[in-house]
């Protein structure tokens, strides 16, 4: 070992020891952020989860059949049933005061029009209404709607049912089919390399967005220790010395290689850990050794990645106001479209393939090969290439740029 | 011995050389001053000379060897101690000597001994474990010549050591700087303070827009067969009077005068008289290396 570059490491170390600030970029904050956004998007990532928007129903009908519609919306678990309104006016006032999101009424002759929603009469029957509260996603306004009509058309088809049953002298009884209990029909299964299949929870989505996030903020660290080096003569005191430029860039990305690999061991541990104190799932990384091993490598791959784009932005910046500004910026652009910030899933379409071109995009998705899909080694070939690329061309910038600088000094 | 043969340097995109032929021997075992103002070349030799920027022409040598030939062989021999603070402020007194120390190569026990010698020599024992960002200016000096002595050089190169330091340290430094020849480092000195060279620098060079305008022994510098005479007058000097000795002009009615010798002073008086000017002030004595540079350059030192 190079007593030289022991004493560069030492010497990053202590500095970055003594640097709180930094510290609290690279410990706390990503702590802060798993433990924040894996509770808020707890349920975004759990299909099948009762979604909290609450909804009640006036029944102005009060028949057999528009109970037997109540009871069919009643075992849809998604949305929950705040009470059944007396009134209409009574059930808009709880609109307002925002208790609840989804009023539906269901009109008179509601169930004696059932089965001739075009009116025998000449005259069409009137339909059903749903008041709903603007703040609501159209999203869920749509599900909640979806999950009436086929409440509806199942009434409609016990009605049926039990009419034909009649003309035939079958004892059925009106409604009866609403109260059994089906079975869920559905079932959403994650696709993956093996038989052990279960969608990703919110805890396997945001630890490694948050720990990828944490890892691209040894950029200020990095570039602060840097720019002090370079404003104050230092880095020309260590060239007289004799000690040549890519040494010193050595000498720094071991530590924050390092520093990277301890931020992710605190965070495995605080989605293991402290996450399932706050009533979420506990993180479950792959059980195999081969998987842990992909999982290390995509963790390296990142932090290569991360401490040459810091070294780029430490070697473009010339005070730390810019650095700060240039990489604290450029980390959470790099966030924003690489699916840390906002998953990927949610985006738009033409902002997902924008999400190609995020170094932090290409880490999330080799954890994602790794974690959720199994993948194997050669599956990660791909982000891992990626994130090797942008580590070697950010590094060759910094050497350039390094050169280019010196050479318009001399 | 270091010499110095014909060296130029031009920076990039600049039209003006920032050295211009520059020829200098530099004896080995002293303090040698490089005197001259802002900008008159001076950092850019001391950085020739650290390996930091190479020379257009000429040769610079070291004890006989091309002067990268020589680093190469002793990386230690040659030390930068620049103008600025070139030190880890978030590190303590011993840890930047022990990063420094590390970075020259330094191991164990001889790691130890040179850091003690330069805490030592730099009277920094007190402050050994305190972060740098927390040392005044003076001891901050102190620590920057410190780490400049670590590897023992065989030249030190101390570029404007004394920037911004009060004056208790001002004269510390200087003690320091001038006993560092007995302990086997001889030293360039960069300074724009003449009494700072005229202290601790038996030898000279005064440079000035990358040329060097005079060089040798500063005794020999200021003895001058042409004794100065400095006058107040109460009215101007006559012009003819100014002509004949050379006069300049020092500012209100001050005079600069140059005799020919002592033996001329009388006549110089009687003719004042004859002229009605009456000698308020007169000093008469050798030059001081501010008379020396002005002679040379017809401007002051900290123009």
């Amino acid at each position: 070992m190079s007593p030289r570059l022991l004493a560069l490491w030492l010497k990053e170390s202590i500095a970055l020891l003594r640097d709180r600030h930094g510290l609290l970029a690279l410990f706390i904050m990503p702590t802060i952020f798993i433990l924040v956004m894996t509770m808020a998007l707890r349920d975004a990532f759990t299909p099948g989860v009762s979604i909290d928007v609450s909804y009640s129903v006036v029944d102005l009908d009060h028949s057999p059949l528009s109970q037997a519609l109540i009871k069919r919306l009643k075992k849809g678990a998604s949305f929950r049933l705040h009470d059944e309104a007396t009134d209409l006016d009574s059930a808009r006032r709880s609109l307002l005061n925002g208790e609840q999101n989804l009023v539906l009424v269901l009109p008179k002759e509601f169930g004696a029009r059932l089965l001739t929603p075009g009116g025998t009469d000449g005259k069409p029957a009137e339909p059903l209404t749903l008041l709903v509260d603007p703040a609501l996603t159209p999203a869920l306004q749509l599900a909640f709607r979806n999950q009436v009509m086929a409440a509806l058309g199942a009434v409609r088809a016990d009605e049926l049912t039990s009419k034909a049953g009649k003309l035939f002298g079958l004892p059925v009884a009106p409604g009866a089919s609403a109260e059994r209990e089906w079975p869920d029909e559905i079932r959403s299964e994650a696709v993956r390399n093996d038989r052990n299949a279960r969608l990703p929870s919110s805890v396997q989505q945001n630890v490694p967005a948050w720990l990828i996030f944490a890892m691209f903020f040894v950029v200020i660290p990095v570039s602060s220790i840097f720019i002090i080096e370079r404003q104050q003569g230092t880095l020309q005191r260590l060239r007289a010395i004799g000690l040549p430029f890519r040494l010193i860039l050595a000498g720094k990305l071991l530590p924050f290689f390092i520093v990277n690999q301890l931020q992710a061991v605190l965070m495995v541990l605080v989605g293991i850990f402290l996450v399932p104190l706050f009533g979420s799932e506990a993180l479950a990384l792959p059980e195999r050794l081969p998987l842990l091993l992909e999982w290390w490598a995509v963790s390296a791959a990142v932090s290569l990645a991360a401490v040459a784009w810091a070294l780029l932005v430490a070697s473009l910046a010339r005070t730390s106001e810019q650095a700060t500004v240039v990489g604290g910026v450029g980390n959470i652009l790099m966030g924003a479209i690489g699916g840390i910030m906002v998953p990927k899933f949610i985006m738009p379409a033409a902002m997902q393939k924008l999400a190609a071109l995020s170094p932090m995009a290409w880490g999330l998705e080799g954890f994602h090969i790794v974690m959720l899909r199994h993948g194997s080694f050669v599956d990660l070939m791909p982000s891992l290439g990626r994130l090797l690329a942008f580590a070697i061309l950010s590094l060759a910038l910094a050497v350039w740029l390094n050169h280019r600088s010196l050479a318009a000094q001399s | 011995m270091l010499r110095i043969d014909g060296v130029s340097y031009r920076y990039r995109n600049t039209e003006t050389p920032a050295l211009r032929e520059i020829s200098l021997a530099i004896p080995a075992g002293g303090v040698y001053g490089l005197l001259g103002p802002n900008g008159a070349g001076k950092t850019t030799l001391i950085s020739l000379l650290a390996g930091l920027l190479t020379a257009g022409n000429g040769e610079i040598s070291l004890n006989g060897q091309p002067l990268a030939a020589a680093r190469a062989a002793n990386p230690r021999a040659i030390a930068l101690v620049p103008q600025d603070y070139a030190f880890y402020p978030m590190l303590t007194v011993s840890e930047n000597l022990r990063f420094f120390g590390g970075v020259l190569g330094l191991s164990g026990a001889e790691q130890k001994a040179q850091s003690a010698a330069a805490i030592a020599f730099a009277r920094l024992e007190q402050v050994v474990g305190k972060r740098a960002d927390q040392l005044s200016g003076g001891l901050r000096r102190r620590l920057n010549l410190a780490i400049g002595l670590l590897g023992r050089p065989q030249l030190l190169l101390l570029d404007e050591p004394t920037v911004g330091v009060d004056p208790q340290s001002r004269h510390f430094l200087l003690d320091a700087i001038a006993a560092l020849p007995a302990a086997g480092t001889s030293v360039i000195y960069t300074s724009h303070y003449m009494e700072e060279v005229e202290a601790i620098c038996p030898q000279i060079a005064i440079i000035d827009q990358g040329q060097v305008l005079v060089d040798g022994a500063l005794a020999d510098l200021l003895r001058s067969p042409e004794p100065l005479l400095e006058l107040t007058l109460e009215r101007p000097l006559p012009a003819e009077l100014g002509e004949r000795y050379a006069a300049r002009h020092e500012g209100a009615l001050k005079y600069c005068l140059r005799l020919p010798s002592t033996a001329a002073l009388p006549r110089l008086l009687d003719e004042l008289a004859t002229a009605g000017c009456t000698v308020l002030q007169l000093n008469l004595g050798q030059h001081n290396l501010e008379q020396v540079f002005m002679q040379l350059t017809h401007r002051s030192l900290r123009d």
